[in-house]
């Protein structure tokens, strides 16, 4: 095991991690997890710190997911296209309809 | 390259013009799509959050230790789903579908959970899907990726079946990947809606 190389090539020419890279992309994300659910039990956490920071650990999660057990990081620049143009627009809707509903996490809410 | 596409083409039907499979092509769009989707609905209950004329509301019934459990089942799952992939490609077939066996049963676990909780939050605080704006939001939300669950487990379950009946093999590869990039997506919206909907407040 410890003499596979980081990628491994695939049948298709491309490649991707090895079994130890997907363990320990687990166990970094388990980590996560437990610090995301830790965080909301720390006494007296300012909300603004809170949310930014349980944000970045999910968008960490996120992409580590998509990068290394979806093989994205790897993949074909077309793949990655199909996949981040959407995410994109996802996260746009996201914030369109937050802003329409002045719901923003961050900022105080305004009545319109 | 390019002749080295066309070459592959020839041989290969599932391999369009760019050099890449079809089906896997075709599913990384269905995600985009999905993407979008989920977008949606999360949108929308992030947009309807604390505006429900009565109770109750998300922090009268969330109950964080059981969906931080569920969320580590799906996080498990991913990486049994790798293993599975990772064996297959060594021809490892059995193996592969014993890793696919535990990715389902994982994912089964997840689904029975998400009916415990939605049947407390009917049962012993009466929120349902027409009681209030976070009820139809949070139900919709969690409601359709459960749906998506529960057809990850079934296709999975028809690759250990195929698996077991020696109708599976290191050929079929793009085939589980196919499912695996499903199980991820299904995974990483999970993710999200972890964050967002249950620990954020």
């Amino acid at each position: 095991m410890a003499d596979q190389p980081a990628v491994a090539a695939t049948h298709e020419g491309g490649g991707h991690a090895t079994v130890r890279t997907y363990i320990n992309v687990a166990i970094v994300l388990a980590i996560i997890t437990a610090l995301e659910v830790a965080t909301l039990y720390i006494p007296g956490i300012p909300n603004w710190f809170l949310v930014s920071s349980l944000l970045v650990m999910s968008a960490l999660k996120f992409f580590l997911v998509v990068g290394f057990f979806m093989h994205l990081r790897y993949d074909h620049p077309i793949l990655r296209a199909l996949f981040v143009g959407p995410l994109i627009i996802a996260i746009a809707i996201i914030m369109a309809v937050m802003a329409l509903f002045s719901a923003f996490l961050l900022l105080p809410r305004v009545v319109l | 390259m390019a002749d080295h596409a066309a070459a592959h083409a020839i041989h290969d039907p599932n391999i369009g013009n760019t050099g890449l499979d079809n089906r896997k092509m075709g599913m990384w769009a269905f995600l985009g799509s999905d993407c979008m989707f989920f977008g949606s609905l999360i949108g929308t209950y992030l947009a309807y959050k604390g505006k429900s004329l009565s109770g109750p509301g998300p922090h009268d019934v969330f109950d964080i230790p059981l969906t931080s459990y569920s969320a580590a089942l799906l996080l498990a799952s991913s990486l049994t789903m790798v293993l599975a992939l990772s064996a297959l490609e060594q021809n490892r077939v059995k193996k592969a579908a014993g890793w696919l066996l535990a990715t389902a049963l994982l994912g089964f676990h997840f689904v029975l959970n998400q009916v415990y909780e939605f049947t407390t939050f009917a049962l012993h605080h009466n929120l349902k899907l027409s009681t209030n704006l976070f009820g139809s939001s949070f139900f919709v939300l969690t409601g359709f990726h459960g749906a998506h669950v529960t057809g990850g487990v079934i296709w999975l379950l028809i690759l250990v079946t195929l698996a077991w009946r020696g109708l599976l093999d290191k050929r079929d590869y793009t085939k589980v990947e196919i499912a695996g990039l499903y199980w991820h997506f299904v995974d990483i919206v999970w993710i999200a809606i972890f964050t967002v909907i249950y620990l954020i407040p």
